[in-house]
Parts: C-alpha cells; structure tokens; sequence
C-alpha cells in the first residue's frame, strides 16, 4: 500500500478524525452521571466512531490492489 | 471514578496517539507492521472501547445519582432520607440494607436470569418518556411489585424467617400470593413528603 495517494490519505485522516472524536465524546459522557450522557453517547459517540470505522474500511476496501507478479513457471 | 472508567480514559487516550501516529506518519503504513497498526487502531480499538464504554454507562446507569439526576425523581430521592422508619426504602437505605450508592437499582431491579437486561430496556423506556413522551403525574411501577425481589435478600435471614407473622404466610409469600406491600405499606409516598421530618446523616 503507497500512501501517495491523497485520495486514501484524506480518508483516512477523515477517519481517524471521526473516530478520535467519537472517542472523545465518548469518554466526556462517562465523567457525567445522567441519561443525556448516556444518549450523547451512544448517539452521538457511537455515530461518529461507527462513521470513521465505516470510512476506513471503505478507503482499504476500495483501494486498488497492485497487480499481480507473474510466476516465471506458469507462462 | 471507577476503575472501569479510568482504564477506558486510558484506552482512549492510547488509541488517539495511535490514530495520531498513523495518520500523520502516513508512510508507516507502507510496511505491513504499520498496516497492522493502522487496521488496530482505527477498527479493533475503537470497537473494543465504544464496548468497554456501553459496559461502563450500564455500569453508571445502576447508581443512585444516576437515577435521581432527572428532576421528576427527586421526591422519591427526598423519601430516602425521611426519618421515619415505616418508610421501607427511608429504612432500607439508611441502615444500609442496600448498598447506598445502588439503592433505587438494587429494589427495583428484578432478581430473574434475564432481570438485568429487562431493567435496562425499562430504563430506556424511562428515558425516551423523560425525553419524547409525556411524563405521567402519578408515577406508578409496570407491574405490581413482586416479593421475589424482597426474598432476594430476606429469605433466609433470621430476623424474617423467625417472626411468627411471616411463618404463618411464609409460603404464600414464597409464591407471590400475598405481597410483602400489604403490610409494609409505606413505600415512597413520593406526594406526600411536605412535612415529614428530614434524616440528617451525622458524619463520622
């Protein structure tokens, strides 16, 4: 996998931004002992770390894969 | 602070770094090693933490200041603290017959193999009425309480199996027939604490 792609490069920053976030949020929510916690959480935590796991593995998944070598015995 | 919250801080602040490590050394991943550090840190952690944290939240959701955070349970809060000991969850609290900071989950949850789970959905029932519905005047259990989560504690215990009135309906007790309510009748009586005399805990 080369990096110098700036599309793959700009997703995945995308990603690990949504995901860092996610997890942020997520951390605050557990200092504070009430439901909005709780649904800040799950929905908007929860929303923004799914997100970013989503986006990386679609920037992996749809990245192309280098052609294949060919073996110098299977010609 | 529980140690639960403190190791998913931790977590956390480990897998922002890692994040950060990938996404601004971009060129670790052209080896498979940062590949793999790219795939931990931004599928396998993030995942295992929003778990750890729902694990967490449940975990919180159990207390009592969670419980009376939402302002229409504060007189059921306030009768915890009455001094009066025909109130049964006034008693039960202040002579930690129940553990305090659990005191509204340890009654009202129901003592079954599923028990936990369903008290959850209740509460997420509780919060989208808190929320989205209408919160009714009168606050009333979904179902008649059931001695099962009484006996949970007192069955067994000397001071319940001894007493000549609970030997003569001990069985009916057992099985839910005669509820333990008809006689300790005095439960929260959250409407009418205006002028009961207020506990006040002397401190150690």
């Amino acid at each position: 996998m080369t990096v110098a792609q700036p599309s793959l490069l700009r997703r995945l920053r995308l990603s690990g931004l949504l995901v860092s976030l996610g997890l942020i949020v997520e951390a605050v929510t557990l200092f504070w002992s009430h439901p909005t916690a709780f649904l800040a959480f799950l929905l908007l935590g929860g929303t923004l770390v799914a997100a970013g796991v989503l986006l990386y593995l679609f920037s992996i998944a749809s990245y192309p894969s280098p052609p294949q070598q060919a073996h110098p015995g299977n010609t | 602070m529980n140690l639960l919250t403190e190791g998913f801080a931790a977590i956390v602040l480990v897998t922002i770094a890692l994040i950060a490590l990938v996404v601004l050394r971009p060129s670790l991943m052209e080896a498979r090693g940062g590949r793999v550090l790219a795939f931990l840190s931004l599928f396998i952690l993030p995942l295992l933490v929003t778990t750890l944290g729902v694990a967490a939240q449940v975990e919180h959701s159990k207390s009592t200041t969670f419980c009376l955070s939402c302002h229409v349970m504060e007189p059921y809060g306030k009768s915890l603290h009455v001094d009066d000991s025909s109130y049964v969850p006034a008693q039960h609290y202040q002579n930690n017959r129940v553990p305090r900071d659990k005191a509204c989950f340890t009654c009202h949850t129901d003592y079954t193999m599923f028990g936990d789970f369903k008290s959850k959905a209740r509460g997420l029932r509780h919060v989208y009425v808190n929320y989205i519905g209408t919160i009714p005047k009168q606050i009333k259990l979904y179902e008649p309480y059931n001695n099962r989560e009484c006996l949970h504690c007192h069955a067994g215990a000397r001071s319940f199996e001894e007493s000549d009135l609970h030997k003569e309906i001990r069985a009916d007790l057992g099985m839910n027939k005669t509820s333990c309510l008809e006689c300790h009748d005095t439960i929260h009586n959250a409407h009418g604490l205006a002028n009961v005399k207020i506990w006040k805990e002397e401190k150690p």
